[in-house]
């Protein structure tokens, strides 16, 4: 494929603005990011991949990310990029769709796959497809989220410019009040290599503390299918396996009291090896696994966990 | 306060059915209002018991909003009135095309000071129109939002992000997209079910909000089911010890 | 009226309660009817095969616009032993021809097709609302609660079905015997339209019922059954609950074994399996109604009622439901006339019950419960059938002896007296 010749990209979190600089040398020849920090931190950009910097400005009291909107907004219509990618944080969803409003177009959201021909992938109907779209923009605005590139490294002896440009101050309507952080769940099942996901097949929450400890044993991480995580609320949203965006593609994936709806299995079906463990030997996961066992859950999965731990 | 709630009808995605060729089948699909919108809706219904005012609910698309029971089952959810966009063109609307459309609709409704999203639609998740929606109408928009309270011609929310929560002051007219956090929709009453038919209901085409010409912003090429990757299928019945030593073998190998 | 009473509140959306609901809303009387599911039908399940004349009657010439399945022509009864099986087939022609007998039905749509046309009349229904409680005022019961909300009506319809919580919940009945209940599973198995007509031997929209005794419900009370759906075939098994528990089988085995006979298997060969329901059915007939079926201001209907008759030929509810939902709407707007709702007034119902088919039928019906208890029809009967074909048939070099006496071998090899089979038979022919 030819490259696209100019690709821009921005975020509000600096990790995520590094990793997706670095890989959008895949799809363009010149990669630009749009900054809010100072030199220091464009420093920074540029070694994880940056060719060039537009520094903005800094986030001082006053100043909400979304401020920085109208310099960006003018930006992209005086320097036309084929392609401006946005972290798909909040923050970054929000950003790119009033920019697409403004431009008249829309936002190529969640995008898990850049393809040579200029169309992209991205999940839908909770999981169970892929759609491949295309935007008609003269420049194409797309949301990407952590982990579509793949692992990228830190080249310290990397090369950019720097450019400083005016702030445009944006006639907000929203002022922030108050900050607070969050009690964050860091829970990162892009990056797990062993997931044990439990289902509907557990009868009360309780339960899951067997799945905990089978997780723990293997050092696997907790994932979840969308009931348990949307409906009943045992585990946190970020542990739901099928939502788009979120790239998982684990060595080892076991699923306990799981049915195998397409969703969910398409969050997962990536994974290197599958067991199930399901009562229901009609259940879907099944015709999707290399190892499984047609029990009670509550019965093999205590007997599995003796065994680990007495072999180990 | 005139509120208008945002709403979409998709299909029940427990419904689709993945043919040979791994395109999906929809036809069978029973047809729901979007389980983003339902808090939305709810949402809106709590800032007019607090602040006093009237909600609207809205939607764009297709003629499967005129189907009588899901208008039915919007209104039992309190709307005073439903206001919808019918045109098949719109069936398979990009966000861009959707948050014009909504736009325009808005604007003919008029007077509207706070708009109430979901945070995305439950089938496609683009989680756009709102962002789109609030800069097309030039007012204050933002995402993200788990709590709403009303202070004048201002509302103040809480807006959850990754790592923090900020609070903020929204200056009215503005389109809020909010998330499932925010309130828990109720469950009709028989009474709310039974006062839905009676409510009014008005209906417009495109060139009715001045929208003839409403062109696609992308192109959907295809969409299909991934492909399954070739499994061993190695599958044992019980819960004998005999059974889970087997796994046991297998998993210690693939722990390797 | 004050926005909350009603005419009427019909508990429950099944055959019995949208035939009151129509036949009500298109005499103008106010009826509201709650149903708990999403939609009418989404908690049903029949075999099923409906007797639908009395569905013409409320709806003439439904089949036209009405999801039914296949018209049935041909009624199979087999007698199976563990491997072998005898059965005898019957085809009408005169089945097959408009206003039709029966119909196979699949519930979901069909219920919801009838849901459609209440509400097309006029009723106005509520979906996804359990009706708990009614409201009484000393004897005359006034409304419905559901959650913390109370809705008034003229009069309450009871059209909750097998196991009627509000018509036990309003006092006109005690518990269920555990006799007259039974457990019926089912599978909905996809087969191609070609398939099923050559399996079975049919042509466009004809259909088949079978009715399975012996060892299709592994010899505990009760039987099976298979029907032939335009795509697909219905198949379960019904058994009976208090042998059911004393055998302690499991009804899902019952129905997996079933799948596998070798009378079974070839018919659903390569069948998708696309549902499995189980649900509760009626099994005592006459026996089971509760000798009130009004009291003031409440009616009751369909299964709630008891309104069900297994011949073991034959197995009916839906146009008995549907036949007492119409017997039931008569009544009431006949009492309405009257401005008059107390339970001698309602009595109208039982008078038009006892003057149509739905009683009469229960009538003529009351014994077969009772006779269908005698063990021997599910673990000897079908057995007896097959050895003495199997005698007659088999031609292995051993002398061969007249029917009289190969008939009398296999008696005694099942240790059945000529008398019990003299007397089942007498009694037999007299209940079913």
């Amino acid at each position: 494929m030819s490259l696209m010749k100019n690709v821009w990209v921005f975020s509000d979190k600096q990790d995520i603005l590094a990793e997706i600089c670095a890989g959008a040398h895949q799809l363009g020849e010149r990669v630009t990011a749009l900054l809010i920090g100072n030199q220091s931190t464009a420093d920074e950009v540029i070694k994880a991949g940056a060719d060039h910097v537009y520094l903005m400005g800094e986030l001082d009291g006053s100043r909400m990310v979304e401020d920085f909107l109208p310099t960006i907004e003018k930006l992209v219509e005086d320097h036309k990029p084929e392609l401006i990618i946005f972290g798909n944080t909040k923050r970054g969803k929000l950003m790119a769709g009033r920019l697409a409003a403004k431009r008249g177009t829309s936002v190529l959201a969640d995008v898990i796959e850049f393809a040579e021909d200029g169309t992209c992938k991205r999940r839908v109907y909770g999981g169970a497809a892929i759609s491949t779209i295309k935007s008609n923009a003269e420049v194409a605005i797309a949301t990407v989220g952590s982990g579509v590139f793949g692992p990228q490294s830190l080249d310290e002896s990397r090369q950019g410019t720097t450019e400083k440009v005016e702030f445009i101050p944006a006639d907000s309507k929203i002022k922030c009040l108050e900050r607070r952080a969050k009690g964050s769940v860091t829970v990162n099942l892009t990056a797990a290599k062993r997931v044990v996901a439990v289902g509907r097949g557990f009868a009360e929450k309780e339960d899951l503390k067997m799945a905990e400890e089978l997780a723990e044993l293997i050092g696997a991480e907790i994932a979840c299918t969308r009931p348990i995580a949307e409906g009943l609320d045992w585990l946190p949203r970020e542990r739901y396996v099928g939502v788009s965006g979120v790239m998982f593609k684990p060595d080892l994936y076991i699923a306990l009291g799981i049915s195998g709806q397409i969703q969910h299995m398409v969050g997962c079906n990536q994974s290197k090896t599958i067991i199930a463990i399901n009562k229901d030997k009609a259940a879907p996961i099944f015709k999707q696994v290399d190892y499984g066992i047609v029990g009670d859950l509550y019965k093999v999965l205590p007997t599995l966990i003796e065994k680990l731990k007495a072999g180990k | 306060m005139n509120v208008i709630t945002c709403y979409k009808i998709v299909p029940d995605d427990q419904d689709i059915i993945v043919h040979e060729d791994r395109t999906l089948g929809l036809e069978k699909a029973e047809l729901e209002i979007g389980q983003y919108d339902l808090p939305a809706i709810e949402a809106g219904m709590k800032v007019v018991a607090d602040a006093g005012g009237k909600v609207s609910a809205l939607s764009v698309g297709s003629k499967h909003l005129e189907n009588t029971k899901l208008k039915k089952a919007v209104l039992s959810r309190g709307p005073d009135d439903l206001y919808l966009v019918v045109d098949d063109s719109l069936a398979d609307a990009d966000t861009h095309q959707t948050a014009r459309t909504l736009a325009a609709a808005i604007k003919k409704i008029g007077n509207a000071d706070l708009i109430i999203c979901g945070e995305g639609s439950s089938d496609l998740y683009a989680q756009q129109v709102g962002a789109q929606l609030g800069e097309l109408l030039g007012m204050a928009t933002i995402n993200a939002v788990s709590k709403i309270t009303v202070e004048g011609d201002k509302v103040i929310v809480e807006r959850t992000l990754e790592d923090e929560v900020e609070v903020l002051e929204v200056s009215l007219p503005a389109v809020i997209s909010v998330t499932t956090d925010i309130i828990q929709p109720r469950i009709p009453s028989m009474k709310e079910v039974l006062s839905a038919g009676k409510k009014p209901v008005t209906q417009w085409n495109l060139a009715d909000i001045g929208l003839a010409d409403n062109p696609k912003t992308m192109e959907t090429i295809n969409t299909l089911a991934p492909e399954l990757a070739e499994r061993k299928l190695i599958i044992n019945e019980g819960d004998s010890e005999e059974v889970v030593d087997q796994l046991l073998a297998n998993l210690r190998q693939e722990l390797q | 009226m004050s926005a909350d009473k009603y005419e009427v509140i019909i508990i429950g959306g099944g055959p019995s309660g949208l035939a009151a609901a129509y036949k009500l809303a298109q005499a103008g009387v106010e009826v509201v009817l709650v149903e708990r599911g999403d939609y009418c039908g989404s908690k049903n399940l029949s075999g099923g095969v409906f007797y639908t004349r009395v569905l013409d009657q409320l709806i003439p010439g439904f089949w036209e616009e009405a999801p039914v399945e296949r018209y049935i022509t041909n009624y199979v009864t087999a007698l199976m032993d563990k491997e072998d099986y005898f059965n005898l087939e019957y085809k009408g022609q005169a089945l097959s021809k408009a206003p039709y007998n029966a119909f196979s039905v699949l519930r979901a749509k069909f219920d919801r097709w009838l849901a459609e046309k209440a509400e097309e009349a006029g009723a106005m229904l509520v979906n996804g609302i359990k009706v708990e409680k009614v409201l009484k005022e000393g004897n005359k019961i006034t409304g419905i609660v559901a959650g913390d909300e109370e809705m008034m009506a003229d009069v309450v319809i009871a059209a909750d079905g097998i196991n009627s919580f509000i018509a036990q919940e309003a006092g006109l009945r005690g518990p269920i015997k555990l006799e007259h209940l039974a457990v019926g599973a089912k599978a909905l198995i996809e087969l191609p339209r070609e398939k099923i007509e050559e399996r079975f031997r049919l042509t466009g929209n004809e259909g088949t019922a079978y009715a399975m005794l012996g060892e299709a419900s592994h010899g505990v009370a009760g039987g099976a059954f298979l029907y032939t759906n335009i795509d697909s075939l219905s198949i379960g098994v019904v058994l009976r609950l208090d042998d059911l528990v004393k055998s302690g089988v499991k009804p899902a085995e019952v129905l997996d074994d079933l799948l596998e006979h070798p009378m079974i298997a070839p018919l659903v060969k390569d069948g998708k399996m696309v549902e499995y329901g189980a649900h509760l059915t009626a099994e005592g007939g006459l026996h089971m109604i509760p000798s009130q079926l009004v009291a003031d201001g409440f009616i009751m209907v369909g299964d709630a009622a008891g309104f069900t008759i297994n011949s073991g030929l034959v197995i009916r509810g839906m146009d008995l439901a549907v036949g007492s939902g119409m017997a039931a709407a008569e009544a009431i707007i006949e009492a309405k006339e009257k401005n008059d709702f107390s339970a001698s007034a309602l009595s109208a119902y039982k008078r038009r019950l006892d003057e149509s088919f739905v009683m009469k039928d229960l009538k003529t019906y009351a014994k077969a419960p009772i006779f269908m208890e005698n063990d021997r029809l599910y673990k000897s009967y079908p057995k007896l059938a097959n050895d003495l074909f199997g005698k007659v048939y088999n031609h292995d070099l051993t002398p061969k002896k007249h029917l009289l006496k190969t008939a009398l071998d296999a008696l005694k090899e099942n240790k059945i007296s000529i008398f019990d089979l003299a007397l089942d038979g007498f009694k037999g022919v007299r209940a079913l």
